[in-house]
Formats: structure tokens, sequence, C-alpha cells
């Protein structure tokens, strides 16, 4: 075993992390074989000298490490979590009622810049605030992601609204994939009320008797409200008002 | 270690700077956006009805079954433009935008003259022009002051059973979205 610098030299391949290591272990290599050889020899002398050229060489691969290493964690993590965070949110200014959530100022010039770029990446054709209000919910009253597998119950009032829609959407916004003769969607002139002007809505890939919108089996679901010509797109007491409830009705074992 | 752990702060700090420039930087980049997918529908000043469903990923279309949706691209860079749809349908609504989807005006049937769409989009130049000698077909127009050249609109109605679906089909056929020539643009 001869104490060259070798060991160093291999460490630009590696990770960050390893390739310190290996920087700490050739060093050690290079002097505990300086050691033994000087023991053995008796001609200590000479020997530090390799030991003082890997220390050198460690640090002149150290400092191109560590720039790679806070590069790489700039533009992976920068990178990532900005896609992330496009991906998965709308943006700030939501108004959450129950499970539904709507975002009231998203098409204007106020909308914060998460909500900007997630507009501009997504494309949708929003609402105007004189035109209506889109609220969506993934997520039952009592915070299970809505499924294909279950059937739910939509009960209770909406807001004041001169007409509203109500259909469902694949978690990404797309349309589900359901044959053209199925209820894909109701709303206020459709729908079948009770003698108190509530109205019950099931939601279920089978079909059920009175209100019934079918979505697509086995797959999870997002429900869109859409308000039309509403008080409530205008108005700050937004929060005082009620959604309706939506409760799970039963599942199919999977 | 100890430089390790400052790389790694120094990267963090990075991130959090390059995060900051991607979400201020993507409106401008995506080519994703509701202008350029109205725009790629075909010419500007023309009311194009939504399908159901995208016809080619990337396409708008109306995902509510209940609505029906026509966009228009408009660019008032040289003439004002003047929407316009018939007072046939129990409900319409119209949303006016910029090129970067921020809304310039909404409105509904309930709040316009008479119940039809009668709308004149204009830069404040043409719009000044436009107030000073006001054309007798233009008296009863809501005018509109957009600052950017271009932009887009949407006018949805309301098509709540079958039956209904004939007369929003043909109320979004009617509607017009035209360069108007006022005789005051120099």
């Amino acid at each position: 075993m001869v104490p060259t610098g070798r060991p160093p030299a291999a460490a630009p391949t590696g990770t960050p992390e390893l390739s310190a290591a290996a920087i700490e272990m050739g060093i050690d290599f290079g002097a505990e074989s300086c050691k033994v050889l000087a023991g053995a020899s008796g001609r200590g002398s000479l020997r530090p000298a390799p030991a003082v050229k890997s220390n050198r060489k460690a640090a002149l691969f150290r400092i191109p490490l560590l720039v790679a290493l806070a590069l790489a964690i700039t533009f992976g993590c920068g990178t990532l979590s900005a896609v992330w965070a496009l991906k998965a949110t709308i943006g700030f200014g939501s108004i959450a009622l129950g499970p539904w959530v709507a975002f009231p100022n998203a098409q204007t010039d106020r909308a914060d810049p998460y909500a900007k770029a997630h507009r501009a990446r997504d494309g949708a054709l929003l609402f105007g605030s004189a035109e209506g209000l889109m609220f969506r919910a993934s997520h039952d009253s009592n915070g299970r992601t809505l499924s294909g597998r279950c059937a739910y119950d939509i009960v209770g009032l909406t807001p004041p609204a001169r007409f509203w829609t109500l259909h469902a959407t694949t978690p990404e916004g797309r349309p589900l994939p359901l044959a053209s003769v199925l209820p894909a969607g109701l709303n206020s002139w459709t729908v079948l009320r009770g003698a108190d002007n509530n109205a019950t809505i099931h939601v279920a890939a089978s079909a059920r008797p009175g209100n019934w919108l079918a979505v697509a089996p086995d797959q999870p679901f997002r429900l869109v409200l859409t308000l039309l010509d509403t008080p409530t797109a205008g108005s700050s007491g937004v929060i005082d008002l009620t959604m309706p409830a939506i409760v799970q009705t039963e599942c199919s074992d999977a | 270690m100890r430089s390790v752990l400052f790389a790694a702060v120094v990267g963090l700090l990075g991130a959090a700077a390059l995060h900051i420039l991607i979400v201020l930087a993507v409106p401008g980049f995506t080519g994703n956006d509701a202008y350029t997918r109205i725009a790629s529908l075909g010419d500007v000043q023309r009311f194009y009805p939504l399908p159901a469903a995208p016809a080619r990923s990337g396409a708008p279309f109306s995902d509510d079954p209940a609505l029906r949706i026509a966009v228009c691209a408009l660019s008032i860079a040289e003439r004002p433009v003047r929407l316009y749809a018939p007072d046939t349908v129990p409900f319409w609504s119209l949303g006016l935008f910029d090129r970067a989807s921020n809304e310039v005006f909404s409105m509904n049937d309930r709040t316009s003259v008479g119940g039809a769409l009668d709308v004149v989009v204009a830069t404040p130049v043409q719009l000044n022009a436009i107030r000073k000698a006001l054309p007798a077909e233009l008296s009863q127009s809501i005018l509109v002051e957009m600052a950017d050249q271009d932009g887009y609109a949407v006018l949805r109605t309301f098509a709540p059973t079958a039956t209904m679906e004939e007369g929003a089909r043909a109320f979004l056929a009617d509607a017009g979205c035209e360069t108007i020539d006022t005789g005051a643009t120099e």
C-alpha cells in the first residue's frame, strides 16, 4: 500500500456528502500508512509530504463541491417548490364555506402572484364578478375525499343567486368519462324540491330516485357549484352565508 | 462540516429567490393562458361557441353542462370593438378580460339596457373621440375602457333544459364581436 494521493482523486464523482467523506478517509489512510511505513523503514522524515499533498488536493475539490451542492439545492428545490405550489394551490384569498371553496378575486388584477401564475397555466375561463361565483369541493363535510366508490347526499340551501348549476369533474377539472345519457349536471330549474323549498341531491355512480347526479364509478371527483348572478361574488359578508352540506351515505367495499 | 451546512443554507436562500422568480415569471411564459387558447381558435373579432369537451389538448371548452359559452379574442389597437347579442334567453353574462386574464368589465342581462347586450370596448383615446361625437347608433351602448389593446370576451348563457338548448345556441350564433368605424379614428 503506497500512500499516494489517489483516494482523494476519486472524490468528484460521488454525491457531495459521500465525496466529503471520501476526502476525509483519503487523508486518514494517507496518514495511517505514513506512520506504518515510517515505523517499518525508519525514514519518517520523508513521509509527511504525501499527506500534505492530499490535504491540499482535498481543499482543491472542496470548494467546487460546496458550490455544486449550493447550486443543486437552489435549482432543485427552487424549481420543484414552484411547480408544486402552482399545481397544489390556486392562490390565496379563498373563501371556504364547509367543504366548498371559492376564489372571488382570482380573475381580477388584485389576485396574488400565485393565483395569476396558476390561472396562466390553467387557462380556465373564470367568472367575472357580475357573472357568478364558482365553488368547488373535493371533500365531503367530514373531510373525506370524494370518490365514485361512495354515494353522497347534498343537503341544504344555496346562497342567494338567480340560478345555480352543479356538476362533477375529475380532480384536475376535466370532464368525467360519463355516457351522454346520464345526468351529468343539475341546476336550479331542473332540481326537484320538497315542500320546504329544500332539495336533496344524490351523488352516486348508480341510479337514485329523486335528484341524481351521476359520477364515474371508482374514480375520485370534484363537485362544482356555480352561482350565477349572485350578490355573493361582490360581497364581503360571504362568510356568513351557508352552503349545502355534502354527507356520505354509503360506500361499496373496495 | 460547517461549510457543508453553509453551502446548504446558501442553496436554500437561492431556492427561495428562484421560487419567487419562477412564480412571477410564469404568467409571461406559459403560452397556455386563456388568451392564447382563445386566440388559437381562429380570427380575432369573432365569437366561437365552445364544445362540451376539448377538441384537442389545451383548447378551451365549456365544462358546465348547463352553460353554453362563446368566446371572442378582440384587438382594439386600431378601432373599437362592439359586442352585441339579442334579448332572447333567460340569462346571459359577459366577462371582458385583458390579455393577462384580468377582469376589465363584467355584466349580465339584469345590468344591461333593455336586456340586450350592447357594449363598446375602446382604448382611452378612442373613447374620448367617441364621447366627443357620439354616433346615434351607439347612444344606447355601454362604453368600456380597456387599457390593454388585446383581450377576450366570454359570453355565457344558461341552458337548464334540453328544450332551451336550441335557443341558447341561436343566441350565441347571433352574438356579434365586430370592429366599428366611429369616423373619429385618425
